[in-house]
């Protein structure tokens, strides 16, 4: 694979409690010289990243109840709305994690779909489901039931969480090409990308682009 | 856990049991709030969505229910934090905590950090609002001019980290946020409070309030070293 192919295939952006407005310009004049596939950023540098991003071909996404996915529908679904209003591209949003794993998937499809209604098509809906605190079952049930929602791709963490091929081999096997699988989670090295690509991710999320694309040859 | 025991201590009532990591469950949170009542902690902090859950076992008791908005990297819209505390209050927090700009504050805007203190004392009118920074990230300038607006906003309680970072708030840190924002604005300590050594220590040192995950250890050393003096 040559870097420009592996770069087409991440999705990078920059998100947290330090960033700031001189970050987010540097960051995005930087990723613009690569042909990455999307950009993330936190809520109150959408606006900012909408107007840097304008020309480069790199979607913008928009962290919605990021990253603890401890906000309730109301607040996702206004932070959705404000997503649209500014025309992001896509939504990463972290699930209700608590009803995940107190094994309430009913709260969680109902959450789903109202996300997907909101959405209406205009947005991608992608969601945190942060494979890194759930058990196997956790994951298969929570991949099962999002399908059923109408959601079709998840990032697999969102807060900490190292990305395993495992993981990604386990969505696959149970739900073969149904849901895209956004790998993300720890991922800095050329080697743990391409383990993750070749375990059947589509795209890769990282913060830290450039050491991933290191070993590939131009 | 056993009933009857007496209600608590002042130490006890300057706690917060905070349970804000992901993936608590429905069970964790009826857990914390059975442990509030039992150790007689003066509050609780969620994420707003298992406010609603929590408000059902401490209806009608004393006991402060705040909700965490803007959490934990408070880099979310002014409109959108206003909406989630609105939302909050709604699901029954008595509450609120938000974390303020600090990508803002670093990027020099001190103007929104302003407005938005602003927009969110308007929000939560008549109930108890405190605003988080994270002091081990701020400049001191940066920290005391978020102390300083809460004393003209009438914010209740700066708070001095959001507990997501491995930032232990000092004694150094409470006195110097404390002097910064005055006498009508609590300090609310939080970050790697888990003994009662530090704990006395933070509230010698003017702290109004401590946040911590680790309030039962310190509730639990608290009743031994009262055990050994009634013994």
């Amino acid at each position: 694979m040559k870097r420009d192919e592996m770069a087409r295939l991440i999705k990078t952006g920059i998100l947290g409690l330090e960033v700031t407005e001189d970050d987010v310009r540097r960051d995005i004049a930087k990723a613009s010289g690569y042909p990455f596939s999307a950009y993330a950023v936190d809520l109150s540098y959408l606006e900012l990243a909408k107007e840097l991003l304008d020309g480069t071909g790199m979607l913008l996404t928009a962290a919605v109840s990021y990253p603890l996915g401890g906000m309730t529908l109301e607040t996702k679904l206004d932070q959705i709305r404000f997503a649209l209003q500014v025309r992001a591209e896509e939504i990463n949003a972290t699930l209700n994690l608590g009803a995940i794993k107190s094994g309430d998937y009913e709260t969680l499809r109902y959450e789903s779909r109202a996300m997907v209604a909101v959405a209406d098509g205009a947005i991608d809906v992608i969601v945190i489901p942060q494979f890194e605190i759930l058990t196997t079952a956790e994951k298969v049930r929570t991949c099962e039931t999002l399908l059923d929602a109408g959601v079709r791709a998840i990032k697999t963490d969102g807060h900490g969480g190292v990305c395993q091929p495992e993981d990604i081999l386990l969505v696959r096997r149970v739900f073969g090409r149904e849901i895209s699988i956004e790998a993300s989670g720890g991922i800095r090295t050329t080697r743990h990308a391409l383990d993750l690509l070749d375990a059947g991710a589509d795209f890769i999320h990282t913060s830290t682009a450039y050491p991933v694309l290191a070993d590939i040859p131009g | 856990m056993s009933v009857g025991k007496p209600a608590g201590s002042d130490l006890a009532r300057a706690i917060d049991y905070a349970l804000i990591r992901p993936g608590a469950t429905y069970a964790d949170v009826r857990r914390i709030c059975l442990e509030v009542r039992h150790y007689g902690f003066g509050g609780i902090v969620f994420l707003p969505v298992h406010c609603e859950r929590a408000a059902g076992y401490v209806a009608g008791l004393d006991i402060r229910l705040v909700a965490a908005v803007g959490f934990p990297n408070g880099a979310f819209t002014t409109d959108g934090k206003v909406f989630e505390a609105r939302d909050a209050i709604a699901h029954g927090a008595t509450a609120i905590e938000y974390v303020v700009g600090v990508g803002a504050l670093l990027s020099g805007n001190r103007d929104l950090v302003a407005r938005e203190m602003a927009a969110m004392r308007a929000a939560t009118d008549g109930r108890v609002l405190r605003a988080t920074l994270e002091a081990s990230v701020l400049p001191d300038e940066e920290a005391r001019f978020v102390c300083q607006l809460a004393a003209e906003a009438g914010v209740d309680f700066v708070v001095t980290s959001t507990g997501f970072t491995d930032a232990e708030t000092t004694d150094e840190d409470v006195r110097r946020l404390s002097g910064a924002a005055g006498p009508g604005v609590g300090i609310c300590a939080t970050g790697g409070i888990r003994t009662l050594e530090v704990a006395r220590g933070l509230l010698g040192a003017g702290a109004r309030l401590l946040r911590t995950s680790a309030a039962v250890a310190i509730a639990e050393e608290l009743a031994g070293e009262r055990g050994g003096e009634d013994a």
